[in-house]
């Protein structure tokens, strides 16, 4: 069978494994039929991974159903054909079918344990797979099926067989699913949110892994996802759905960096990428909510949200797919992709707040432990009582407006932490401080109504933060009157109505019930709630994560203003640090119930990193082309809390271990070492190892510049001939928002008049994008340090910042020894005949950190060099200084401060001859 | 017997439908046909009617309580009166006198069997949904508490329950009526005990919600108070101060022993359903601004439990009725002369292998509501699954 599928695969040659064409399905409810997919076309080539990306209800996963033919009772196709490996599946018997299914297509759903019949075994349920298809003989099947436990790297696979699937942790358990789609050697593998269930750093193992074998098996596949940037990371193609159509579709690399929707657009604006700010780039949210599925509008089902709706044209009539032209195979269902602005802001999206001020500390935890008894018996008590720990030695402290982030996966401890925090749970040891009352061992009931109103929660889901049984205004009302606000139910009345403004409902939602309102409306009636009784602290637990994309910018930047104007300390609880990073002043990194990192959130992005933050860092999926991030893959799963190893609760999989001498990761718990300005770190990594870490994130400045001009995209004398054609791209996009900035727009010493150097210098170039269409083409002539896009333009990845945390940064290369140490690739260095002359630490060494535009890192890493006197600088001449520039990563700074010159008036008469050549003094 | 005129069969059918039945069919197909009409506004209730097998539960369910209604129009004799000429007279014989036909025959004492069935609905009707409900609030309050609080509490509670739903529930219902037992005053004593219940949550859910608010809670304590008092009269005490309804002492021997049997099982659905729904973050949010545990559970807890607990109540009043049946069928509780199914279906079987007639109309009766009743819980469990 195998053999067969292969010729058919061979003879086909470019033969597409599926073609959809105009698919439509429908579901028959009571309501009448609803349309749950219109008009849905896509081609899957041999070997191609697909990615079908879109919120929730946008039709995304009845589309891979479809192609399944598994639509329940209620589902139908009404419409369109879809063909796989040349032959129409609408033709095909019930008995051909199922010798499709789960033989030449195999699917793989979000829960793997409802994946997996958890009362048989695992071996079992592997071999059915061979068994049943091929029909080849037991011993053939185990063999087979132990061998494909080893493809997907699944440990001691023979044990394997042996388990049951309750026995196996989530992530072993998809691995197994994806062994028993990948056994019947399939031509097309359906991935329904393969990962959603798991944890991030278990996520990012899966991923590696489905890639790898998409390679190896040369297995088409289709992936579907909410998370952009899982598909960037596994596909090549991507298809974006909205509201039961697709709206563009093309190049991962074509609909990333030159959408032609506008919805798409208003996706990635709503996601934060490295450069968002909270301050100085707000998200952008996308107005309104999705259109239910039989109250959709004529025309594009995006208008009423779109910030480029022109009545008349948008509504006039269904829209078809158009092909962009000048770019392969990518087309958009809009019919003014080409009159569109792709680089301007929508109205009022610009706005910046100035950063608050953190004030005096309001909560104070120190030393906290909880630990839970559990008993063996409940009844009778006896057997040995044993102890999980669910938080240890926990200190930290959040200040008056400030947001501390609290990061972890599942089973860290931070809900816990939450718990005994609002007197859920009281503390097993250790002290808490609310404003100077010790509140750890007070459980909520005996906690006096000042104290219960002042430290509030946001909840996770929201479709479980309100009450399905009563009104929305009377959930809020009830809170009001037990935080003893408003003397009268009137006056209740009133100052409920007064809420709901202030989370932007109207006030007639006070009459609905819940399950009246969509799940971002839902969250907001949470925010008004927990803000009721003015809340001093508000511990938000992922407030966000179960939100669709375009809603969570909304409610993010909602509790963002709120808290803004209480000066209400937040406590933002997540394991997203996208979200994070953006969002977060400091950030307390959790493992298995320490706190293993904290410190500001510039500290935590940058190294050095605890491992397990690097590896955090590195799990998360970026939906932005030009991040090349280092990978790090973390072996195994996260510990039980019932059963905590040994010393360092992080040392089972650790990538560093090995640099730790004596063993002391797996016999001792390290101290909390303080890394310098409060960032501590719970690791015994020598500070050596520790300097040596690279960033994890960091910009591709070749595929950068490469965006700058597309080859692709057709020059400017065509754009004439073909304006009229709505077909037509226009001219190349502006970069989306200077990724590349960031790479310049650098560490935390980044000066004031570095700034105006660079608002400079993108002046310039916002000249030449007005100019002409040249600019990208004379990037190689400028150093690429500079943005290529003006500084107005913004996709949402708004990254003109000098403040942007530096985890995205290109920093110093770390000494060779250092290196040598950690062991990591690294890109070669320029030839090093180029280098200038180092020299040995001489007794004072000059502080280069005169020279505008080198602050105490890169003095350090010009140290490293051997490079410690105003002369040496002086003498550089250009391959040096351009040697230099590269090692170091500046982007160019080097040139656009001119170094050589400062290091010049230096060396000659000290600060007296720079005030002379400058005019002012150095810094 | 020679001397007896006979209706045909379809005379027969004809009195039954047309001249006894219908203020029966009148009721109903006012009640079903507003209902109907506005079923978009009745929530639940009115989404019963979007499927045939809501449709044909209510239909049973309202013909029987409707029958129970005005059986006083509908049944043409006294159910207790014996007219010797019509003993064991088959159906549609015309009883001489009045004119009028004992349309199901006469039974072995010459009672009329279609005015027994209609009329034992009365009692059927007052005592399943009744005691259904007093073993629904026992359950409740009990379920809670160990659901919500779990260990020791679970622990103790669920024993207890388990204990009673061990004990063999025929020889708990031979002791009850014993007149040793029925002397010390344990069938009232119990009955006392279980009426608290009602009292107890009644008060704990005002008093939770409308502390804040004295002069509204005191309204709502008086209330409580005056329909425990008339409870306690009623049913323990025997005198109705309305007069509404008549309890006599074997009426309440039944009642405390379905209460007795039925309400472990409350308990046991309750606490299930408590310890999910206490996971919610909807009760995390109540804990965080400081609410009593009692005002969680019967204001956060309990009104998200209601789908499951209706059914249950649905299916829990047929297994009463069939109880109610089954004691009567021994002779339990209910006196002999008694119109209720279980003592008609008794009386009917003595004769059974030469008339079959007295026997089937209430067998027939009984099996179609407790039919009414589970056809109506599964389109509830149905309807409150799509919602």
């Amino acid at each position: 069978m195998n053999e067969a599928v292969k010729t058919t695969n061979a003879e086909a040659g470019a033969q597409p494994i599926l073609e959809i064409e105009n698919l439509s399905i429908s579901f028959f409810t009571r309501a009448g039929e609803i349309p749950a997919v219109m008009d849905f076309s896509c081609t899957v080539m041999p070997g191609e991974a697909m990615g079908i990306v879109g919120e929730s209800g946008c039709g995304k996963s009845t589309v891979s159903l479809g192609v399944m033919r598994d639509l329940s009772n209620v589902g139908k196709i009404v419409g369109g054909r879809i063909k796989f490996q040349g032959r129409d599946m609408g033709e095909m018997s019930e008995q051909e079918l199922r010798s499709v299914r789960g033989n030449k297509i195999a699917m793989i759903y979000q829960e793997p344990m409802a994946s997996l019949n958890p009362a048989m075994k695992v071996g079992k349920q592997l071999m059915e797979v061979p068994l049943l298809h091929e029909k080849v003989s037991r011993a053939e099947a185990y063999n087979r099926s132990v061998e494909m436990l080893r493809a997907v790297r699944l440990p001691d696979p023979e044990r394997m067989m042996r388990s049951y699937p309750h026995q196996l942790s989530g992530g072993q358990q998809q691995r197994i699913v994806i062994a028993m789609a990948l056994l019947s050697n399939p031509a097309l593998l359906l991935l329904d949110e393969p990962t959603t269930a798991l944890d991030v750093t278990v996520e990012a193992g899966i991923v590696e892994l489905v890639k790898d074998l998409g390679k190896r098996f040369g297995t088409s596949m289709i992936f579907v996802s909410h998370n952009l940037g899982l598909i960037l990371e596994t596909c090549d193609r991507i298809t974006v759905m909205y509201s039961g159509e697709a709206v563009e579709t093309g190049t991962v690399k074509d609909v990333f960096d030159r959408m032609r929707h506008p919805y798409t657009q208003g996706l990635f604006r709503s996601i934060p990428l490295p450069g968002a700010d909270k301050n100085s780039r707000p998200l952008v949210a996308i107005p309104g909510q999705l259109p239910l599925p039989h109250e959709r509008p004529r025309g594009c089902n995006f208008g009423p949200r779109c910030h480029h709706f022109v009545k008349g044209l948008c509504d006039a009539d269904e829209i078809p797919m158009i092909p962009v032209k000048g770019h392969e195979a990518h087309f958009s269902r809009c019919v003014r992709f080409n009159e569109i602005d792709w680089t301007a802001l929508p109205e009022g999206a610009t706005k910046a707040t100035e950063p608050v001020k953190p004030g005096a500390p309001v909560l104070k935890v120190d030393d906290l432990r909880k630990y839970y008894r559990v008993a063996a018996n409940e009844v009778f008590g006896g057997g040995e009582d044993r102890v999980v720990k669910a938080n240890e030695t926990i200190s930290f402290e959040a200040r008056e407006s400030e947001t501390v982030a609290i990061v972890g996966e599942s089973g860290c401890g931070k809900s816990t932490l939450a718990k005994v925090l609002l007197g859920l749970e009281t503390a097993s040891a250790g002290s808490v401080k609310l404003a100077n009352t010790p509140i750890e061992s007070t459980p909520v009931e005996e906690r006096d109504v000042k104290t219960v109103s002042s430290i509030q929660m946001v909840f996770q889901n929201p479709f479980d933060t309100l009450n399905p049984s009563h009104t929305v205004g009377a959930q809020i009302e009830r809170t009001l009157e037990k935080f003893h606000v408003g003397n009268s139910p009137a006056d209740r009345h009133k100052k409920m109505l007064e809420l709901l403004d202030l989370v932007k409902l109207p006030r007639p939602f006070a009459s609905r019930k819940p399950r009246q309102l969509s799940g971002g409306q839902k969250q907001r009636i949470g925010v008004a709630r927990a803000f009721a009784g003015n809340a001093k602290v508000v511990v938000a637990d992922e407030p966000v994560s179960a939100l669709d994309v375009s809603v969570q910018a909304a409610v993010t930047e909602l509790l963002m203003d709120i808290q803004r104007e209480n000066k209400t300390t937040m406590l933002f609880i997540s394991h997203d640090l996208s979200v994070v990073r953006y969002i977060a002043d400091r950030v307390i990194v959790m493992y298995l119930g320490y706190i293993v990192e904290q410190g500001t959130t510039d500290q935590i992005f940058a190294p050095p990193y605890h491992p397990y933050t690097e590896a955090l860092l590195s799990a998360i999926p970026i939906a932005d082309t030009s991040v090349v991030k280092k990978h790090i893959v973390l072996e195994g799963d996260i510990p039980s809390a019932m059963n905590p190893p040994t010393g360092c609760p992080f040392q089972t999989r650790c990538n560093y271990k090995h640099l730790v001498p004596d063993d002391l990761c797996e016999t001792q718990v390290p101290p909390h070492r303080d890394l310098g300005d409060g960032h501590r770190s719970l690791c015994w990594l020598t500070d050596d190892v520790l300097a040596a870490m690279e960033p994890v994130i960091s910009f591709d400045r070749k595929h950068a510049e490469e965006e700058g001009e597309p080859e692709d995209v057709p020059y400017h004398a065509e754009r004439t001939s073909a304006a009229g054609d709505p077909g037509f791209a226009g001219p190349p996009p502006e970069r989306p928002h200077g990724k590349l900035s960031s790479a310049e727009a650098d560490e935390a010493e980044f000066e004031a008049e570095e700034a105006e150097e660079a608002m400079r210098a993108r002046r310039e170039e916002h000249r030449d994008d007005v100019g002409g269409q040249q600019a990208g083409r004379r990037e190689s002539r400028r150093n690429a340090a500079v943005p290529i896009t003006s500084d107005r333009v913004g996709s949402g990845r708004q990254a003109v910042d000098p403040g942007a945390p530096s985890a995205f940064d290109e920093r110093r290369a770390p000494s060779r020894r250092a290196r040598a140490a950690v062991g990591a690739a690294r890109s070669a260095p320029p030839a090093d005949r180029d280098r200038p002359p180092p020299m040995r630490r001489p007794k004072q060494p000059d502080d280069l950190k005169l020279i505008s535009g080198v602050g105490p890192r890169i003095e350090a890493a010009l140290n490293d060099l051997g490079i410690y006197r105003f002369e040496q600088i002086a003498a550089w001449k250009k391959a040096e200084r351009q040697w230099v520039d590269a090692r170091l990563k500046f982007g160019g700074r080097m040139e656009r401060h001119d170094w050589v010159t400062q290091a010049k008036a230096l060396a000659k008469g000290g600060e007296a001859e720079y005030f002379r050549v400058f005019g002012r003094k150095p810094r | 017997m020679g001397h007896l005129h006979f209706l045909t069969w379809p005379e027969i059918i004809l009195h039954v439908i047309a001249f006894r039945l219908w203020p029966v069919w009148l009721s109903l197909a006012i009640v079903m046909g507003l209902s109907y009409r506005y079923k978009k506004r009745l929530g639940l209730y009115g989404q019963l009617y979007d499927t045939g097998i809501g449709v044909v539960g209510i239909f049973i369910l309202g013909f029987w309580f409707f029958c129970a209604v005005f059986s006083h129009y509908v049944s043409p004799f006294n159910p207790l009166g014996q007219i010797a000429v019509m003993r064991n007279a088959l159906p549609g014989a015309i009883e001489p006198q009045s004119g009028h036909a004992y349309l199901f025959g006469g039974d072995r004492l010459a009672r009329d069997v279609f005015s027994r069935m209609i009329d034992g609905s009365r009692i059927v009707l007052l005592i399943a949904p009744l005691a259904t409900l007093v073993a629904l609030t026992v359950g409740v309050t009990l379920g809670l508490p160990a659901g919500y609080f779990g260990r020791k509490t679970d622990s103790v509670l669920s024993f207890l329950a388990n204990l009673v739903l061990a004990f063999p529930v025929i020889l708990l219902f031979y002791l009850l009526v014993s007149p040793e037992i029925v002397q010390t005053g344990l069938p009232r004593i119990t009955a006392g005990v279980f009426f608290a219940f009602p009292v107890i949550l009644g008060a704990l859910a005002f008093w939770t919600r409308y502390s804040g608010r004295p002069v509204l809670l005191a309204i709502q304590l008086a209330i409580v108070l005056i329909i425990t008092y008339w409870l306690y009269s009623t049913f323990v005490f025997y005198t109705d101060p309305l007069h509404l309804i008549e309890v006599t002492p074997s009426t309440l021997n039944i009642f405390v022993a379905v209460v007795f049997a039925s309400s472990p099982g409350v308990f046991r659905i309750v606490r299930g359903l408590v310890m999910d729904i206490k996971t919610r973050d909807y009760v995390a949010a109540a804990q965080t601004r400081g609410e009593n545990p009692w005002y969680i559970m019967i204001w956060e807890v309990l009104p998200n439990a209601r789908g499951p607990l209706i059914v249950d109540a649905c299916l829990r009043i047929g297994y009463t009725t069939i109880l109610l049946g089954t004691l009567g069928f021994f002779g339990l509780g209910m006196p002999p002369e008694s119109p209720d199914w279980g003592t008609s279906i008794k009386d009917g079987s003595e004769l059974l292998r030469i008339y079959i007639h007295p026997a089937l109309p209430p067998a027939i009766a009984l099996m179609s509501f407790v039919l009414g009743l589970n056809l109506l819980a599964d389109a509830l469990r149905e309807q409150s699954l799509k919602d």
